[in-house]
């Protein structure tokens, strides 16, 4: 066993820490909670110079060639500091063509992706899934000649409003909740019949509403074989979630630092309040909740990425974090007290995160019914 | 990163778990997870796993042992765990006094010790707790006045666990009582044989049958030779081995067999010709479960691995004692709900599931966030040395 970071990940870890730093301040993220468009071009390309969103893309699709647990250092700080933006949705569409693209597919969009020319997102959930089940996919997708045919209301797709392509899973066969047939299809956002409406949410991050009429994409937009997209979302999704997990490892600890910080400074009854054991208990408990994700977290990206088969550990890591992030939240705001409930203190910009993030790719009571699957119960 | 095993550690693991699967029986993991003494069986298994090399494997070679990292004794641990064995059978002087002579102990101590601890033969019973002396271990007033070649002790231990089968007391005494000094600057440790003239054992039997007990000490004499290091640093010692000894006493793996049986019974007991395991508050409950034991498994894997290459281990160890050891009490009860009006049986009652497992485990689960320190303390030690808060008392 080895709990060290390499000297890459480490540089990486510090790079990206002191870059969001300065770029990233929260004044910045709650700028971009009003904004239109939710990020700036310039921040944008200023990561894609630092090769943030080639990390992952192999050398030979002019990537950097990291891997999953490099991803996670990244997110990490990225989750630190609430960066706002598509970089998370980019992520999961890259990941997408990474697990199935062809090879003309691979080299088209990847060193694309890389260079921060193609923003993506995916568009998964529908109405009538409460839960981000992977499978429950009813907007269906017809053959027509060589093209199919995408119609149908996709929900809380995130970035679509300035995605380049969406990955949309549809339905080619079977029946809703069947992992058989659906396919995933890459979408140019500018095709005609792609209508989109906000869905505002408690953080201020950009989800749509996503509506397909007739929109037509080619036979060669198929993302992996017809009727199959069901084994490459569950590949997709597990990666995606454990990505998200470190984001919110990334947001949990900034939170208990700020929790500690101010325990050790504010005085009341002639002491500091940290030196009260109902405060220190509370932090310890935030302090064993993020350890506890933390390490869930890097085992499930290293088991994934050694090839090892773990969806009960990726659906034990997800409910886990999401749950110790609430929690981690909770007492955080518990010992701020008033003065983190005020919107200009950072405090609730991690936990309407927090929530959002709980949410996304399935949430805790979601993932522990995968987990009971995996029991064999 | 690296979460797994190498080939060497993983070949060990399965010759390991022929052994035990050979060896380890129900009234040996028995008698060693209920706390119910370490009888004649258990002596002989001990022996066992010494004489086929799966004691000892961390320690250095001079004193019989095989100069392995730690990682193997706690596959060790793990294998014994997922067995309802809860620790080597000897494992006070296995996991605490081994150590301790080992760092600190001079050269007799551990050359007439730590080749018997490794071969199994002996078994040692700690003497820290007093009954003024609890969480404020620091404060304990067992006396012991140098007496020239010896010491004279006086006083009494309680919750003072395998003294009445153990053939040495792991005692740490007051030999420095000025006032006007720290506390924990005046406790020595001292390793005395139970049969010394002046020791009385008296028996207090817990809710869950085990037994533990209260010991008295009237001028009883300790020869110096049998003092641990330097007179007034046991505190310090026993604080820098308490790190280790939480990776040895609470492991994980423990909870398995727990898990497994629950998992076992709610899909082969139906209600209404249904499994109990279609019931969703059962999935989502027992699902909760194994997700927990996943989290304790990592933090532990952590707190091990700090201590196999040697670095600072200043809070982890506490961690994974608080929550694994509340882990254990969310799993009983859980376990408790899903066997519902069965869960009340005791071991000898006909309907009785699970062997009366659970229900027993239910009793003794209480003991787990108090024992070896309560979880109000650890968190409080968590925050201090974790988070650097200021301390209040």
């Amino acid at each position: 066993m080895d709990f060290h970071f390499t000297e890459e990940q480490k540089i990486l870890q510090k790079t990206a820490r002191d870059f969001l730093q300065s770029e990233c301040p929260s004044s910045f993220v709650l700028e971009m909670e009003a904004d239109e468009k939710g990020y700036t071009p310039d921040l944008w390309n200023k990561m894609a110079e630092l090769g943030w969103m080639a990390l992952i893309i192999p050398e030979e699709y002019e990537g950097v060639g990291g891997n999953l647990l490099d991803l996670v250092v990244m997110l990490e700080e990225m989750g630190r500091f609430c960066l706002p933006g598509p970089f998370f949705s980019t992520v999961l569409g890259c990941l997408g063509i990474m697990a199935a693209g062809t090879e003309e597919q691979l080299k088209n969009f990847l060193p694309k992706v890389g260079r921060g020319e193609l923003i993506m997102s995916l568009a998964l959930a529908e109405p009538g899934n409460r839960k981000y089940d992977p499978f429950l996919v009813a907007v269906e997708a017809g053959a027509k000649n060589n093209d199919f045919m995408i119609n149908g209301t996709k929900l809380f797709v995130p970035d679509a409003h300035v995605a380049d392509y969406l990955v949309c899973a549809a339905r080619t066969s079977g029946r809703p909740g069947a992992r058989e047939g659906i396919t995933l299809f890459m979408v140019d956002s500018k095709t005609s019949g792609i209508r989109l409406t906000p869905m505002k949410t408690l953080a201020g991050d950009k989800q749509f509403e996503v509506d397909f009429q007739g929109v037509a994409v080619p036979g060669d937009h198929l993302l992996g074989p017809l009727n199959q997209g069901g084994v490459i979302l569950e590949q997709v999704l597990q990666k995606g979630a454990v990505c998200k997990c470190a984001e919110m490892l990334g947001g949990a600890q900034k939170v208990l630092e700020m929790a500690t910080g101010y325990a050790k400074e504010r005085e009341q009854f002639g002491r500091p309040i940290g030196s009260f054991q109902a405060v220190q208990h509370h932090c310890s408990n935030m302090l064993m909740d993020i350890e506890g994700s933390r390490y869930i977290t890097y085992k499930v990206a290293w088991m994934l990425e050694q090839g090892i088969s773990c969806a009960k550990q990726v659906s034990a890591a997800k409910a886990w974090t999401s749950e110790a992030y609430k929690r981690v939240v909770g007492l955080g705001h518990q010992i701020l007290g008033a003065t983190g409930y005020i919107i200009e203190h950072d405090m609730p910009l991690y936990s309407r995160r927090a929530k959002i993030a709980e949410l996304a790719l399935g949430d805790a009571g979601f993932h522990r019914e995968q987990v009971a699957r995996e029991l064999g119960l | 990163m690296d979460f797994g095993y190498t080939e060497e550690e993983e070949k060990f693991r399965e010759k390991l778990s022929q052994f035990l699967d050979k060896e380890l029986t129900e009234e040996i993991a028995r008698q060693n997870w209920e706390d119910l003494g370490v009888g004649a069986e258990a002596r002989e298994f001990s022996r066992k796993l010494a004489a086929y090399g799966f004691l000892g494997m961390s320690w250095p070679k001079e004193y019989g042992g095989h100069g392995f990292p730690p990682t193997y004794d706690f596959i060790l641990l793990d294998e014994l765990g997922k067995r309802w064995g809860a620790h080597v059978p000897l494992d006070v002087g296995y996991t605490m006094v081994g150590p301790t002579i080992l760092r600190r102990g001079g050269e007799a101590l551990k050359k007439e010790f730590l080749p018997r601890i490794i071969n199994g033969e002996i078994e040692f019973c700690l003497g820290y707790t007093e009954p003024n002396a609890g969480s404020d271990l620091a404060s304990m007033k067992m006396r012991a006045v140098d007496a020239g070649d010896h010491f004279v002790i006086n006083g009494q231990k309680t919750f003072n666990t395998e003294c009445h089968y153990s053939e040495y007391h792991w005692l740490a005494a007051r030999t420095d009582a000025d006032p006007d000094i720290p506390k924990y600057k005046g406790v020595s440790l001292f390793v005395v044989d139970m049969d010394s003239p002046g020791i009385t054992i008296r028996p207090l039997w817990t809710m869950s049958g085990e037994r533990t007990n209260e010991v008295y000490y009237e001028d009883v004499k300790v020869p110096k030779s049998r003092m641990v290091g330097e007179k007034n640093k046991g505190f310090y010692y026993m604080m820098e081995a308490l790190g280790s000894e939480r990776n040895q006493v609470f492991v994980p793996g423990r909870l398995v067999p727990i898990l497994e049986d629950l998992i076992k019974y709610v899909k082969e007991t139906e209600v209404d010709g249904k499994p109990l395991s279609n019931d969703p508050l059962i999935r989502d409950k027992l699902a909760q479960a194994a997700i927990e034991l996943e989290v304790a498994g990592v933090l532990a894997d952590h707190s091990r691995w700090l201590e196999s290459n040697e670095l600072p281990m200043p809070y982890q160890p506490e961690i994974t004692k608080v929550f694994t050891s509340e882990l254990d009490q969310r799993l009983v009860n859980t376990g408790m709900e899903i066997l519902g009006l069965y869960s009340q049986l005791t071991e000898d009652s006909k309907w009785a599931p699970l062997r009366g497992r659970i229900s027993w485990y239910f009793l003794h689960s209480f003991m787990t966030t108090i024992g070896a320190g309560t979880s109000e303390v650890g968190r409080s030690v968590i925050a201090q040395r974790g988070l650097s808060l200021p301390r209040a008392y």
